[in-house]
């Protein structure tokens, strides 16, 4: 620790010692002992004086000084530790709460794209896609040529890179002999030079690698970390993706996993030309691929501004170019009274809209609610340090009488407060990185979530703002004790101030106010939260389990005949009681929507409803194996072939909506092009497809073996027991088949599922939590001021019950107290939570936002709350002495 | 009450010339403090009042700032007393402060003899 450079002890010595040098000299000028001793200390005037000069002069007086403060300060906190440890972890939950939400909100919604000036980078979109033409997105992704026109273009953006994944999920990969899956994009030669991506390790691409197609990989650096530990030695492997070898380049800059927020792309390849590796991982459509396919928009597009170039001036550049190559194998022009789509500029700067919208106004609102919850929080500890040095007046009375000045009584109070912040502080960041992490894995956000500098600077100024309310807050209270207060020995005189006490009461009824909110939000979330996880899915999920394959698909007929093996394997597995597979998973969000004719041609649907019909596509035994109930008619089967009649399953929306009144089975569905036609051998329950949310849509089943196209597709096993365990055995299948293939994201059904209602559940768990936060907050608040109005008014108690008053009416008399805070919370609070609820209505599913029930056990709870609050204290106040309260006076 | 009147033609040490007589002083050799401050009063003749407990700051102060050095030691009469000394850093600040007095010594002389014309300068 920090020395004096010398002590004390050595200089009072040197002072010794020239005192008895300066009576030597002067014995030896002729004066006698006692008199010279007397004459040398004469002389030298003030020792005491010179040594405090010295103690003064020494370097760390100041640090002493904070020394003894931060010595006294904590001395003085352990003497009420229970106070000490309630403002500590009031102070740790409502900081860290803020902290962790603040974390998730900088990582998804504030922070830049990780990318060299990205104010110039704009993502491209459209209004529409041309009439005619299939989209990923119908705002967001673009066809091949119009990529190809607005790069050569190459004055307005300088330059355009396109983007598009291998897959909607995960994409096979090898690395050595163990397949496995990764997500991986592939990109423009311009991709890492346009975004301004530094490649730490190895090189990017270059045009002619976009050109040549060449097979190249660049790693993302958080995937390198995760599979390759961080070896250099990666430059010059192999990776093969769906079979194809790429040679690994680079490893791109730590924190770059691609410019689509929320996702982490593990891998960029060039954009390719081969059937393995179509975008988005689809099978060819006609033998083309996305290059060739000019009617499929599925690229992604990103731009920089060309240098000087403002974004009105490159759209206006660009607005030709785009409307012109739109049209590229559409006929050149739109149809008549179609309106030509219009391309448009949007910031990317942050993460893209779709993101903002999904995550952001959930994070928005859940940081409104903890930053009521540290509203209150920060409350309950001035309330506590007001009472608390209330009660101490008498102390301060005695210092300032004794001589502190002011400034030494606030020196004393921040430091109190710096170290109850600073204790608190430190908790809330530990607090803050656990549920960082567990929020982040709840949500299934990909990004890396690492408290950043703008996390730290935000927990610091809300510490630092927490540590001045703390200590100038006490500070009027203390100070309005003068010294002559502490003459007057009366508890009833010195501790009284009628103004004081109505300041505490009006932040409890606040508090109050807004723990109805918060429980009136947390009750509407919950009861979402009950109903979601109680809505009949229409199939039995238990023992289900669903991976997905992606084989290499030479031909058609290879195609067939792989899964007719693949499911023919499957089934002979033991425990396995029926096999099944689709090209879209139930309860991934995905699903094929388009128009269908009905007995040839489309349905009159009245007033312009929608027609549209959800499809997939199956294998035999589907409704078997997903427990969906057959209403009519029979299943798929495995006499169902290419050759066998073309058939299909409709569900019983379909047929209410298409065929009202008649028996579905026998009439003819087919594609809106008329190209295709199978007739209806089946009708089933309806049932939730995309997520557990939705409304019944009309449906329609195709057989897999008999439609001429096949590609991924999902594979469903219902088996007896636990569904997990069947997996390895079902690995071990599948590689018998093609050692290449990994099971693309095997989980439960049910898990598939919960996956579209994790953001409710998410949301609503969080909300419940932070609700309880906030009762546990009041409630510990309430108690508090209760508790120290009780011990103010311990004389007035014992003079009523010395004069009669019975233990009922005193009670009744501290009881009152609470009951008339709580109702003027209420009143307050239900108005606050109507606004609060209407805000939330389009998160709520099968609750109304003025739903009354959680209107009433809002109101309820916070009345138990303050009910139990205010009992402990009226019960003491009740068996308060009437002689030992008069005995104090 | 009995205070230090016999010695009314002494003059209380101007700031900061404290530490120049000390700097002086020790240049005579290693010198404790109660020597520094008798030769200090011996040598002005006795004009000088030097108050001891700012001598031991002053003392205290020129360690810090590494222009003098001390030791503890054994007076000439076997009695312990630390022993100051001066630093090749304290030689330096010595002939620092010592022009620095001069130039000030003689702007005062030019300006208080200024009225009696006793301009010897050219």
């Amino acid at each position: 620790m920090f020395r004096q450079k010398r002590s004390a002890e050595d200089f009072a010595e040197e002072i010794k010692a020239h005192l008895e040098l300066e009576a030597d000299e002067l014995r030896g000028e002729g004066l006698g002992v006692d008199q010279a001793q007397w004459m040398a200390r004469r002389e030298f005037g003030n020792v005491r004086a010179a040594q405090e000069r010295f103690y003064l002069k020494g370097r760390w007086v100041a640090l002493d000084k904070l020394m003894r403060d931060l010595r006294f300060g904590l001395r003085s906190l352990k003497q009420s530790p229970g106070f000490a440890a309630t403002a500590i972890l009031t102070l740790a939950l409502g900081i860290g709460a803020n902290t962790a939400v603040f974390s998730v909100m900088n990582a998804v919604l504030l922070k830049s794209l990780p990318v060299g000036d990205p104010n110039r980078l704009v993502y491209l979109r459209t209004s529409n896609p041309p009439r005619g033409a299939g989209t990923i997105d119908s705002n967001e992704t673009f066809s091949y040529p119009v990529y190809d026109a607005l790069r050569q273009q190459g004055r307005g953006l300088a330059p355009v890179m396109a983007y598009v994944p291998l897959s909607g999920s995960k994409v096979a990969v090898r690395y050595g002999a163990q397949p496995e899956e990764a997500e991986g994009d592939m990109v423009s030669g311009t991709f890492f030079t346009g975004l301004g991506v530094n490649l730490p390790l190895g090189r990017g691409f270059s045009d002619a690698d976009e050109t040549n197609h060449a097979p190249l990989a660049v790693l993302s650096y958080n995937y390198w970390t995760r599979r390759f530990a961080r070896a250099p030695a990666v430059l010059g492997k192999t990776l093969y993706v769906s079979g194809v070898p790429m040679t690994i380049v680079g490893v791109a800059a730590e924190g770059f996993e691609g410019v689509e927020g929320g996702g982490s792309t593990d891998f960029w390849i060039p954009l390719q030309n081969r059937r393995e590796l179509n975008a988005w991982g689809n099978p060819t459509e006609d033998g083309k691929l996305y290059i060739a396919d000019s009617t499929w928009w599925c690229l992604r597009l990103i731009g920089r501004l060309a240098p000087g170039v403002s974004r009105e001036q490159a759209l206006a550049q660009l607005q030709p170019v785009f409307q012109t190559a739109a049209y590229v194998g559409l006929g050149g022009s739109p149809m008549e009274g179609e309106k030509r789509p219009v391309l448009s500029l949007a910031d990317a700067k942050n993460f893209p809209g779709s993101y903002n919208t999904d995550y952001g106004r959930t994070l928005r609102m859940l940081m409104a609610m903890v930053g009521l919850v540290l509203l209150i929080a920060l409350a309950n500890v001035a309330m506590l340090l007001m009472a608390r040095n209330a009660a101490r007046q008498r102390e301060f009375s005695v210092r300032q009488a004794l001589g502190a000045g002011r400034g030494e009584l606030l020196r004393q109070l921040l430091t109190e407060s710096l170290i109850l912040v600073t204790a608190g502080g430190a908790l809330a960041w530990g607090f803050a990185q656990m549920a960082t992490r567990l929020l982040g894995r709840w949500a299934q956000i990909e990004t890396s979530l690492a408290p950043d500098r703008t996390v730290l600077l935000f927990t610091l100024g809300v510490l630092a703002f927490a540590g001045l309310l703390f200590g100038l807050a006490p500070l009027r209270v203390a100070l309005a004790g003068r010294a002559e207060l502490a003459l007057k020995t009366s508890a009833a005189t010195s501790n009284m101030d009628a103004g004081k006490s109505r300041t505490g009461r009006i932040i409890v009824a606040l508090q109050m106010a807004l723990c109805v909110v918060l429980l009136v939000g947390g009750g509407l979330l919950v009861r979402t939260l009950r109903n979601l996880e109680n809505t009949p899915l229409g199939m039995n999920v238990d023992g289900l389990v669903v991976f997905g394959v992606k084989p290499n698909i030479p031909s058609l007929a290879e195609g067939r005949a792989f899964y007719v093996n693949l499911i023919g394997k499957l089934r002979e597995l033991p425990g396995v009681e029926s096999v099944t597979v689709m090209v879209e998973r139930p309860g991934s969000w995905w699903s094929d929507n388009s128009d269908m004719q009905v007995d040839g041609k489309l349905p009159d649907v009245a007033n312009g409803a929608a027609r549209t019909v959800r499809s997939n596509v199956v294998g035999p035994d589907v409704f078997r194996t997903l427990g969906v109930p057959v209403l009519a008619g029979r299943d798929f089967a495995d006499s169902d072939t290419a050759t066998s009649p073309h058939v299909g399953i409709i569900n019983e929306e379909f047929a209410r909506r298409f065929l009202p009144g008649l028996n579905p089975l026998g009439h003819t569905i087919g594609t809106d092009d008329g190209r295709w036609s199978m007739t209806i051998v089946g009708m089933v329950k309806n049932h939730k497809y995309r997520s557990i949310d939705e409304e019944p849509i009309p449906m329609a089943w195709y057989e897999y073996a008999q439609i001429p196209i096949v590609g991924a597709m999902n594979v469903e096993i219902r088996v007896h027991g636990d569904p997990l365990a069947i997996l390895p055995a079902a690995r071990k299948v599948v590689q018998q088949l093609d050692p290449n293939l990994p099971l693309i994201r095997p989980m439960t059904q049910r898990e598939q599922f919960d996956t579209t209602i994790a953001h409710q559940v998410l949301f609503a768990r969080l909300a419940g939590f932070f609700g309880f936060l906030a009762v546990l907050l009041v409630a510990t608040g309430l108690y508090g001021t209760l508790a120290y109005r009780v011990s103010l008014r311990t004389a007035e108690i014992g003079v009523r019950m010395a004069v009669g008053a019975r233990r009922g009416q005193v009670v009744w008399m501290i009881l009152k107290d609470g009951l008339v805070l709580t109702v003027a919370g209420v009143c307050l609070g239900v108005p606050l939570a109507m606004l609060v609820g209407r805000a939330l209505s389009s998160s709520l599913y099968g609750v109304r936002a003025l739903d009354g029930m959680s209107y009433a056990l809002a109101v309820a709870g916070l009345a138990v709350v303050a009910l139990v609050a205010s009992a402990v204290p009226a019960g003491r106040a009740a068996s308060v002495d009437p002689m030992r309260a008069l005995r104090t006076e | 009450m009995a205070t230090q009147e016999n010695n009314d033609d002494r003059i209380a040490l101007l700031q900061g010339t404290l530490d120049l007589l000390i700097l002086k002083t020790l240049l005579l050799g290693p010198c404790h403090g109660q020597g520094v401050a008798r030769m200090i009063q011996r040598q002005s003749e006795d004009v000088f009042l030097v108050d001891h407990g700012s001598l031991y700051v002053a003392l205290q102060r020129l360690e810090d700032r590494k222009w003098i050095r001390a030791k503890w030691g054994v007076s000439e009469n076997n009695r312990k007393a630390r022993f100051y000394s001066l630093t090749p850093k304290g030689r330096e600040q010595l002939a620092e402060k010592t022009g620095e007095w001069t130039r000030l010594t003689r702007a005062m002389g030019l300006i208080l003899d200024a009225s009696g014309g006793l301009g010897e300068e050219a």
